[in-house]
């Protein structure tokens, strides 16, 4: 027999062995637990290279010409502000008394008990009364001409 | 005839003194504190602050705060320590608020030229302006994702060096709460750095 011959021979047999994909127990936990793993490592030492790099940067500690005339300059303004801005100021402070008294007017008027005459409710006297004092100079107007 | 020894006027007056003589009404006094704090504060604010202006107003907030609270320093404790704490308390406000205004995307700080682990290995020197300004940004970038609280922490104990106990006294929070902030800053900052690291490897 040639060694060709037996060289074919050879291969024949061996593509007629079934290959074995048997997966021993536990393999693929075993991988993942590895892969995690050097993921892990190289996080870890990704993150203590940044933190590496960050601490030794130089701190930039420069500070702008002339900054300290002008925080000096904001503070003296600061300290002495000028008439229009106290006067709004305080407008805003009274804001909030003037609402409360508004409020407390309005709820004293509306909890006063009402004056009743005979025939005519307050409301009606209180109409009477406005127009009498508000037409009061056009009916003096009538008389002079 | 014998010799007299002049020494120079030390006119060198400590904090406290000038917070002192501030108080009293001398408001010009207030400069001096000003320069000899200033380049600290502004090396502060530019580790929360990336943009220029963004930092001047958080001095300016600072310089101010602290004029018109001098009058509630008692002087129990050194005048540095309340004025950091007043310092990182302001930043810290000043961080809230910006909070809603996010700048930048993960992709702005993926680079063309080299890998962001590259880049993490060269820390540029001291004249590369360029490379300098690129490193604080990215320095920046990374913690701009994580909490205020924590990075406020995380500045102050691995980038500063600064202890438990200091931190606690600079913020005024409690050590459980520091303690509990710098574990969930490590655990932010990794996860940040994570995330650059995958939308590297997506590319």
């Amino acid at each position: 027999m040639k060694a060709n011959e037996i060289e074919q021979q050879f291969l024949k047999l061996a593509k007629t062995v079934q290959t074995d994909e048997r997966v021993p127990d536990g393999f693929p936990a075993r991988m993942m637990a590895r892969v995690r793993e050097r993921h892990a490592l190289e996080t870890r030492s990704a993150d203590e290279q940044f933190l590496r790099f960050a601490r030794n940067l130089p701190t930039n500690e420069h500070v702008p010409y002339a900054f300290e005339k002008r925080i000096m300059a904001h503070l003296r303004e600061w300290l002495s502000p000028d008439p229009l801005t106290l006067w709004s100021r305080m407008l805003w402070r009274a804001v909030a008394p003037c609402l409360g008294v508004m409020i407390l007017a309005v709820l004293f008027s509306a909890n006063t008990p009402a004056d009743m005459s005979v025939g005519q409710t307050s409301g009606e006297l209180e109409t009477v009364d406005f127009e009498t004092v508000m037409l009061a100079s056009f009916d003096d107007l009538e008389y002079t001409w | 005839m014998q010799a007299t020894e002049t020494f120079p006027e030390t006119d060198v007056r400590t904090d406290e003194e000038l917070v002192r003589i501030v108080v009293g009404g001398d408001v010009d006094c207030f400069e001096e504190l000003i320069i000899r704090y200033q380049p600290r504060v502004f090396g502060m604010a530019r580790k929360y602050f990336r943009n220029e202006s963004d930092a001047e107003d958080v001095v300016q907030t600072i310089f101010t705060k602290t004029f018109k609270k001098l009058s509630s320093y008692k002087g129990t404790a050194p005048f540095e320590h309340w004025f950091m704490r007043l310092s990182v308390n302001t930043c810290y406000d000043a961080l809230r608020r910006k909070r809603n205004r996010p700048e930048h995307t993960i992709s702005d700080m993926l680079f063309d030229d080299e890998s962001w682990q590259d880049r993490l290995g060269n820390i540029p020197d001291a004249n590369d302006r360029e490379g300098l300004e690129e490193a604080r940004e990215l320095v920046y970038m990374v913690l701009g994702q994580i909490s205020d609280r924590a990075r406020i922490v995380l500045t102050l104990q691995e980038l500063e060096g600064r202890s438990i106990r200091e931190i606690t006294e600079i913020t005024g929070w409690s050590e459980s709460l520091v303690k509990v902030q710098a574990f969930r800053a490590r655990k932010e900052m990794r996860a940040s750095v994570e995330r650059f690291l995958m939308k590297e490897k997506k590319l």
